[in-house]
């Protein structure tokens, strides 16, 4: 319990003495302090610190330096660094001070471990002053009686800490005030400068840390001088054309320095300075003149300048004066060409006659004019024209004929040596040979190799091709000991024509041409290629040239690519001089795409692609096929015509079989009237009973039929036919109508039209089946006044019946036809008529089978009820078919074969449309 | 007699005597840019005539291509360092009047005084490079001059630089006069040892 309260005690009496401002006669007092107070320490080196505790902590409060630790900036210090010297003095050691940072503070570590602060110091580490380097000073001029002197220096490395610099300089008995950098520290200039003493300069580099001196430099600043350059530079022309005299002034007195020069010159526009040779300009002066210049050129001049001894440093070079040389008369003459148009008339030119300006160093003033002399040197004595011109060309007419024209160019100061041109009748010289460019950089060399003969020299024309303009004329003028010159202003990628002419003393060499390009590129755009023709295996595809101005260059081939959609693509080259090509071995019928590049030597360029489809059938192919098979067809024709022409008979029977005319029946004798009615003496003249003769009957069982095929039982029609026709003989009308009338009522039921065009109207007589004279007959046949042809009706689909049921099929056929007639009543009867053309032949057969059997499965009873209802329809149908009437025959279905048929005929009833008989 | 001189002594005696003549001709040319200043600025008239300034040797001297170099670098010292003195009193004296109101005399004054400084450093040098004593500067000097009116003081200022502007005449060609190879150099010891 005492110790906590000793603790306490101790703790309180701590703090007292801390905050009374009594013990420490200030506000606070410290209970220690540290040794040494805010140290500036080398960066690198050792470092110790000791922290010393007051007594009077000791006494009361029990604190020792044992409980002493040491922090940096709140990092606590290892106690491997501590060391407890004493009661009261603890010291810390650092080996390496880079280690270090602010605050170091000495803190106690009382009991309970309450850490309290008892002192703190600020370190600083740093560097000491490197000693400085590289001094070196320059005096420069101010004005014309100001001097500065200014030095540098290189400071070393950065010390950390504050460092002083100061420029120091003094004379053996004199010492200066130093001079003292500001803001910077390597630089100082001195305004109080004297000259003709040897001065000494040193640099002296100061901080906490120690002191450095540079090396002195001992100079006497004279020659260390920059003066001002010289003022008030003036340049005057003099009585030469060829000098001018530079004046200026001086800045600087020779009593301080004398002086020597530079000057400089060069031609206005010129960038390249030309210097005054320094020996000339080595003595103090105050003007120059400057020789070997050109005449009426402007100059630029520029001038500084230095101790004349060399010591110091040059100043800086003045401002800029020009002036201009006087006039001279000009060095040479104009070079001259001509151009000669003769194409109004031979004997007649228009000569152009070009020249050139003088270069300025050439005129050597302002060109006033020009004097043109012509010697018509073909007459005899030589005519001599003059001209003054203003202009640099002269046109003239001139007859055709050997000129001598000479040009003088003229300025103020005089005239220039003549330039000649000899313009002869024809150009029957030598030309050059081996003509050739060249590209150089961005100029063109032309070079050639030169005639035999002696040459005067050569005219170079060169002119930009051009599609859209005219190539205008460049020439230039070399000497007859050159043999190639340099095209200047030629442009990239645009084709010259070069035309070199050799000039004689007495003539002048044919010209000799070449194109050229400076440099190439690919073209600009690729040709567009097309087709001309495209047929089954090739293609002629057509391109034009490209213009001049989309070459680029000299175009060396055309690259044909075409290719099939799903294809390798084939690559074609052509010549550059083609504008057409055929493309063969395609593929026929294929669309392919063809594009077109074109190359110059510096690449190529390709044009839009193109499309065609090859032709499916080669040239004559379809001519091939098509003529073989017409002619084919037309001696298949041919021969079924000679066929039908020799079968003509058979074919005849077959067509228009014989009808019995009813004309020659027995009754047709007592219906006289009938035949005239119905022109029966065409076909009583077309089938003369005679020639029924030959009649053959096969008689085929109804139930055997079946067993018959349909090509089998068609043969038996005819026979049937036959038969029939024979039975008519036999049996006399009644057979005749017997078999014609239920052929003719069902062809006289749809196809009343067509008959119409075959024969004519038909009168059918009706077959008496019983009574005889006195009996009353019997209105059981009717007569027919249809129009329908018989041969016709023959065939009618819906006269046939099938099979065994020959009833039922009868049955169906009356059906069928009142069905169509009552459907077809408001048909075209024409329409009808197509539908029972179409029947097949299986009816037929029912049909055939039906008139040979005989046999009927039906009561005749039924049959005449069914007459008289079918003659009801028929009264219908006759409506339709104004006088063509169909009228369904019972006769057919009567039972009665032709044997039991009645030999005799009485004159039937009389009905509708039909005739009385008289 | 002074001993044979070795190589670099005739060197540093001729540099020092190049550098001596061009410092007296500059010293030569700004006194006279000053005298047109002074004048100006004093309000003096440049035709004023003025007594010869007390303790001040005269430039000019009869026969004076009979001296001996030693004896016109004591000459010329014993100018130089009575100019020295003067130009000092004018500057402060400048300062006085006229404050920094004319920074431009007063620097042009103060360059002057270095100037001649110099050149009596460059004639102390030569006087060692004779092998000579340099006689002592205590004593030497002009005797303190008497408490003058404002315009005695300019007009004296006047006078010392026109005798300035001569004795830096008289020391080109005393100094031209000693890099000329002679064998009379310090033939007259006797003058060297004189005040």
């Amino acid at each position: 319990m005492f110790s906590r309260w000793n603790w306490v005690a101790c703790g309180f009496y701590l703090v007292l003495n801390i905050c009374s401002p009594e013990a420490s006669g200030g506000l606070v007092q410290s209970c220690g302090y540290i040794i040494p107070e805010s140290p500036v320490l080398a960066l690198g080196s050792n470092f110790t610190a000791l922290c010393i505790l007051n007594d009077s902590c000791l006494d009361f409060g029990n604190i020792y330096a044992s409980q002493i630790i040491w922090k940096i900036k709140n990092r606590l210090v290892p106690k491997e660094q501590y060391r407890e010297i004493n009661r009261t003095v603890s010291s810390v050691t650092f080996n390496d001070t880079s280690s270090l940072a602010t605050p170091l503070t000495c803190n106690i570590l009382a009991d309970g471990q309450i850490e309290q602060n008892i002192y703190g110091i600020t370190v600083t580490v740093g560097l000491a002053p490197e000693k400085p380097k590289n001094l070196s000073c320059i005096v420069h001029q101010v004005s014309r009686f100001t001097y500065v002197m200014t030095c540098t220096w290189n400071p070393g490395r950065h010390t950390f800490l504050d460092t002083q610099f100061r420029l120091r300089y003094s004379w053996p008995e004199e010492v200066f005030p130093d001079c003292i950098p500001k803001d910077v520290n390597n630089s100082c200039t001195i305004t109080d400068i004297q000259f003709f003493v040897n001065t000494e300069i040193w640099v002296e580099a100061t901080n906490a840390l120690g002191k450095a001196e540079s090396d002195p430099l001992v100079v006497d600043p004279i020659d260390i001088v920059k003066p001002l350059s010289p003022q008030n530079v003036s340049v005057s022309s003099g009585v030469l054309p060829t000098v001018l005299k530079l004046s200026w002034e001086n800045w600087i007195s020779d009593a301080v320095m004398t002086l020597k020069f530079n000057i400089r010159y060069r031609i206005v526009g010129d960038a390249i300075w030309i210097e005054v040779p320094s020996e000339d300009t080595a003595s103090p002066r105050t003007s120059f003149s400057v020789q070997g210049l050109r005449p009426y050129t402007e100059y630029v001049f520029s001038i500084r300048c230095m101790k004349e001894d060399g010591m110091g440093y040059w100043s800086d070079w003045s401002e800029e004066k020009t002036g201009i040389t006087t006039e001279d008369q000009p060095s040479k003459g104009p070079p001259i060409w001509r151009i000669i148009d003769k194409s109004h008339s031979p004997a007649s030119w228009t000569v152009h006659l070009l020249w050139k300006a003088l270069k300025p160093f050439e005129a050597n003033g302002v060109i006033l004019q020009y004097e043109v002399t012509i010697r018509d040197k073909s007459s005899l004595p030589s005519l001599v024209k003059k001209y003054n011109v203003t202009s640099t060309n002269h046109t003239l007419q001139l007859p055709e004929g050997t000129y001598e024209v000479t040009l003088i160019a003229r300025n103020s100061v005089g005239a220039s040596p003549p330039s000649v041109l000899l313009i002869p009748a024809s150009n029957s010289k030598a030309p050059v040979k081996n003509l050739r460019t060249l590209p150089k950089h961005d100029k063109l060399w032309v070079g050639w190799t030169a005639p035999n003969s002696y040459v005067l020299k050569y005219v170079i024309e060169w002119c930009l091709v051009s599609s859209s303009s005219d190539c205008i004329i460049e020439w230039q003028i070399a000497l007859g000991d050159v043999q190639g010159i340099d095209l200047k202003g030629i442009k990239p990628f645009r084709c010259y024509l070069i035309t070199v002419y050799p000039l004689y003393t007495d003539g002048q060499g044919s010209g000799q041409s070449v194109k050229a390009y400076l440099k190439q590129d690919r073209p600009s755009k690729g040709p567009t290629v097309q087709t001309k023709k495209v047929g089954k295996a090739e293609a002629v595809l057509t391109w034009n040239h490209l213009s001049v101005e989309e070459q680029n260059g000299f175009i060396r081939n055309y690259t044909i690519l075409y290719k099939t959609i799903d294809g390798n693509e084939t690559v074609v080259t052509v010549d550059p001089s083609k504008t057409e090509y055929t493309l063969s071995s395609l593929t026929s019928d294929t669309l392919y795409t063809v594009r077109m590049m074109a190359s110059t030597d510096n690449g190529s360029r390709t044009g839009p692609d193109f499309t065609f489809t090859t032709q499916k059938f080669g040239k004559g192919e379809i001519e091939a096929i098509v003529v073989p098979v017409c002619l084919a067809f037309l001696l298949i024709v041919l021969l079924g015509v000679l066929f039908c022409f020799n079968k003509r008979d058979l074919i005849k029977k077959h067509i228009w079989p014989i009808v019995p005319d009813p004309s020659k029946s027995n009754i047709a004798q007592w219906s006289p009237q009938v035949p005239a009615k119905h022109n029966f003496n065409s076909k009583d003249q077309m089938y003369p009973e005679g020639s029924f003769t030959d009649v053959s009957i096969v008689e085929i069982e109804a139930d055997d039929k079946k067993s018959f095929s349909e090509q089998d039982l068609k043969p038996f029609d005819l026979l049937k036919k036959e038969k029939s026709t024979s039975e008519g003989h036999s049996s006399g009308i009644g057979g005749s109508s017997c078999m014609s009338s239920p052929r003719q009522s069902v062809s006289d039921s749809d196809e009343g039209e067509t008959t119409q065009n075959t024969s004519s109207t038909v009168q059918y007589s009706t077959v008496v089946l019983n009574g005889y004279r006195d009996q009353t007959p019997v209105q059981v046949f009717s007569r027919s006044e249809s129009t329908q042809p018989l041969l016709d009706s023959e065939e009618r689909p819906e006269d046939h019946a099938g099979g065994a049921d020959s009833t039922a099929h009868r049955q169906q056929y009356f059906r069928q036809n009142g069905g169509q007639d009552e459907t077809n009543t408001d048909r075209p009867c024409f329409e009808r008529t197509k539908q029972i053309t179409h029947a097949n032949e299986r009816d037929l057969v029912g049909f055939v089978q039906l008139q040979i059997s005989g046999q009927s499965s039906q009561p005749l009873g039924l049959g005449m009820e069914k007459n008289t209802q079918e003659a009801d329809l028929s009264n219908a149908l006759q409506i339709c078919t104004e006088g063509q009437t169909v009228r369904p025959e019972t006769v057919e279905e009567n039972p009665l074969s032709v044997d039991e048929m009645p030999k005799s005929y009485l004159p039937q009833t009389v009905r509708q449309g039909g005739y009385m008989p008289q | 007699m002074a001993a044979a001189e070795s190589p670099s002594s005739a060197l540093r005696r001729r540099d020092l005597c190049s550098r001596g003549i061009r410092l007296a001709g500059k010293m030569r040319a700004d006194v006279v840019d000053l005298l047109d200043a002074y004048v100006e600025q004093q309000g003096l008239d440049a035709s004023a005539s003025v007594a010869a300034v007390e303790g001040v040797p005269v430039a000019a001297v009869e026969r004076w291509d009979e001296q001996t170099g030693t004896q016109r670098l004591l000459e010329n010292l014993a100018a130089y360092r009575a100019f020295r003195a003067l130009l000092a009193q004018m500057l402060e004296e400048q300062r006085e009047q006229l404050g920094e109101a004319d920074a431009g005399l007063g620097r042009a004054l103060a360059a002057l005084l270095l100037q001649v400084s110099a050149f009596a450093y460059h004639l102390e040098e030569l006087l060692r490079l004779e092998s000579r004593g340099i006689p002592g500067e205590e004593g030497d000097g002009p005797p303190p001059p008497p408490r003058l009116s404002l315009f005695e003081q300019k007009l004296r200022g006047l006078g010392v630089l026109r005798e300035l502007a001569q004795w830096a005449v008289r020391s080109v060609r005393d100094l031209r006069q000693l890099a000329k190879p002679s064998p009379a150099t310090g033939a007259a010891p006797g003058l060297a040892e004189s005040p």
